[in-house]
């Protein structure tokens, strides 16, 4: 059974504790709370050197003192806050840089309300867990023999063959019925390729319907997309040794991974708003009646900064556009200042609950679009790194660890 | 008379009011009537999101959830109070409520009520414990 | 557990001579059909609200200014609440920091007993402004 500490303030109360638990099990873990006494919670306070007002706080400050030194034994770490605790989020994210900077344990950290439920956890706990169970797995750097890896995204349908660590193959296409898109996606790779389904010798498979997905074509490898496409991002930008972070814009959710030798030991998603993903910028080519292939080159000819945009919501964000255009603004500078919408928030929200290290890859469908990736170069200060077929990484990722099946 | 006791866990106050003959509102009184309603199940302590929006009564929507969750289980000891003692600069250990803004919002709501409240100081020596016994005693049976 | 039911913890001061074992003993020894625990710092004990309350009263007579009770939220040796399987609560540091506390109750409770009048410390308040200008002045001169 696979331990996650968990290092909270107000889930308790928040009626998400069982939650919590539900999702942890759920993946095969536990939630698991090192114990801490009177003592050691003045003297974890002073020698972490942040001590907030609230009991709970210092309470989560003690614990993880308790991992750092090693006095409990844990497999990963949780550490969450309540949304909109200003006091909370500090020591939440001063306690997740703590942790990392004692331990080696991989971590994530989460902002919860009411309406949290354990489906919102549970690819999170599922990827906690494949980090620890499968570290094996996840050092595999080179791909062997012939295999094939799909994405069942919840915008487009990703596969890709590979034979002897060469792409031989790929194809995508909209998701709209989750096994026969799959199924599509992947019966034209193949073709690219030039094999049949029956010779390829093992299949992986993530993103949202990886389930259904992989029972229907009896995968060798059903994972969660986190650590999926973590390989796969790092095996494309062939930056399997050293640390990285990986910034995946998809068009549903976003995530930010820190990865050391290609496996993550901190990460966060975005998916409850629109405005933070993919659907945002098809949204505002289908209002500019561009083509979302043109949407990129648009933006990089615009100017953002000439577009008054006061809101993140992807409703109220459009309502910003359409009347800088009744403004006379061009569709170049709207679709500059859409990329940068886009990019600030994942700045804003998901690169504040992670340490950025150096390189930057940026993958995910939305890294096809230029003007995304200037926008996050500008908020970055830096080029990312945006390796050929950025979009498979999920495909990539699982055909690669799929061959991992293939020796031993 | 029904007395509300903060911190709302506090063994020592929780005593000291019942054995001056009140009745203490306590912490362990609200968990105790959710724990043991077998209808709920969101462990450990039962608080679900439904009583969390009942903590609007209390508290907007902007105020975090842990807050407004914690409201709804003290609100409605608060609204029954008819005293309350205030131990005030209470080491933080005190307190298994764990969040310090809830702990003021929960002063603020007893004083806003208009009932009669002792707030007094928590002993750090023999003589200021004196003090705060001989206070509370004296407090407690003023109250008609 | 219901209305009708009630869990409650014994606490026995540390200046106290009165053991736990002493306590739980003389809690079976009332012959109420309660059900009683021992722990570190003293008893638990549950049962029907009104045996509780009478156990209560009669056990804090063995010492009456070193026994002390108060509710407890949760029924005995439930599982949800259990430290071995979620770790500490703060709840039970304020237990551990109340429990040493309680010899200075129990000179509070004797002076409530003999009615002494006690005065109220003066609160420190701040130096003015004007004080702790002149006495930077003294100092650095």
């Amino acid at each position: 059974m696979i331990k996650i500490a968990q290092l909270s303030c107000g889930t308790e109360y928040s009626g998400v504790q069982a939650e919590i638990e539900k999702a942890a099990s759920i993946v095969g873990a536990k939630m698991v709370a090192p114990d801490v006494d009177l003592k050691d919670i003045d003297a974890a306070v002073e020698e972490f050197g942040f001590s907030p007002s609230s009991p709970q706080l210092k309470m989560m400050i003690a614990r993880a003192v308790q991992l750092a030194h090693k006095r409990y034994d844990a497999d990963a770490v949780f550490i969450a806050s309540c949304f909109r605790c200003a006091e909370g989020a500090l020591v939440r994210n001063e306690i997740r840089r703590y942790v990392q900077n004692h331990t080696r344990l991989p971590v994530v950290t989460y902002s919860f309300t009411e309406r949290t439920k354990s489906g919102q956890l549970l690819t999170r706990m599922e990827a906690l867990v494949t980090i620890v169970t499968r570290k094996d797995l996840l050092a595999r750097e080179r791909q062997v023999g012939l295999t094939a890896g799909i994405d069942s995204g919840s915008t487009t349908t990703k596969a890709m063959v590979i034979r002897d660590n060469e792409v031989i193959g790929k194809y995508w296409l909209p998701t709209a019925e989750v096994v026969p898109s799959a199924e599509e996606a992947l019966e034209n790779a193949l073709a690219e390729a030039g094999v049949k389904l029956s010779e390829v010798e093992a299949i992986g498979v993530t993103g949202y319907g990886r389930f259904i997905v992989g029972k229907k074509l009896k995968a060798k490898l059903v994972q969660e997309e986190l650590t999926v496409n973590s390989k796969g991002a790092v095996w494309l930008a062939d930056r399997q040794k050293g640390e990285a972070t990986i910034i995946d814009i998809g068009g549903m959710d976003n995530k930010a991974i820190t990865v050391r030798d290609g496996i993550p030991d901190n990460f966060t998603m975005g998916g409850i708003c629109a405005g933070a993903s993919g659907r945002f910028l098809e949204i505002v080519a289908k209002r500019l009646k561009v083509d979302i292939t043109e949407l990129g080159k648009l933006a990089d000819a615009g100017d953002y900064r000439k577009i008054n945009m006061n809101s993140y919501c992807s409703i109220f964000g459009i309502q910003d556009l359409v009347t800088s255009l009744a403004e006379g603004n061009s569709i170049e500078d709207v679709a500059s200042a859409a990329c940068h919408s886009v990019a600030e928030q994942i700045y804003e929200q998901q690169l504040q609950e992670i340490d950025i290290r150096q390189p930057v890859i940026q993958v995910g469908g939305t890294s096809l679009i230029s003007g995304m990736v200037t926008a996050m170069k500008d908020i970055l200060g830096q080029d990312p790194i945006v390796p050929k077929n950025s979009q498979y990484i999920g495909a990539a990722g699982a055909a690669l660890l799929a061959s991992g099946f293939l020796e031993g | 008379m029904k007395v509300f006791i903060m911190p709302p866990n506090s063994l020592i106050l929780f005593d000291l009011v019942e054995r001056f003959g009140h009745e203490p509102l306590s912490a362990m009184k609200a968990i105790a009537e959710r724990v043991t309603d077998l209808e709920i199940d969101s462990p450990p302590i039962n608080v679900t999101s439904e009583d969390v929006k009942k903590g609007l009564k209390y508290a907007g929507i902007e105020v975090p959830s842990g807050i407004r969750g914690r409201l709804a289980l003290w609100g409605p000891l608060i609204d029954e109070a008819e005293a309350a003692i205030i131990m005030e600069d209470a080491p933080y250990y005190f307190g298994c409520v764990g969040c310090h803004r809830t702990n003021e919002m929960v002063k603020y709501l007893l004083r806003k009520k208009g009932i009669p409240i002792l707030e007094i100081p928590y002993p750090t020596n023999e003589e200021e414990a004196k003090f705060m016994v001989t206070k509370i005693k004296e407090f407690l049976e003023g109250l008609k | 557990m219901n209305e009708k039911n009630e869990t409650r913890m014994i606490v026995i001061a540390p200046s106290s001579e009165i053991t736990p074992d002493q306590v739980v003993r003389f809690l079976h020894s009332l012959g109420k059909n309660i059900a009683i625990k021992e722990t570190c710092y003293g008893a638990m004990i549950e049962g029907k609200k009104e045996d509780v309350q009478l156990a209560v009263r009669e056990v804090r007579k063995l010492d009456p200014n070193r026994i002390y009770s108060k509710l407890r939220g949760f029924p005995v040796g439930d599982q949800r609440r259990c430290r071995a399987l979620h770790g500490s609560r703060p709840g039970f540091t304020q237990l551990e920091k109340e429990w040493e506390m309680l010899s200075l109750i129990e000179k509070g409770l004797r002076a409530a007993e003999k009615n002494e009048r006690i005065a109220e410390k003066k609160k420190k308040g701040k130096l003015s402004m004007d004080d702790f200008k002149r006495i930077v002045k003294e100092v650095i001169g």
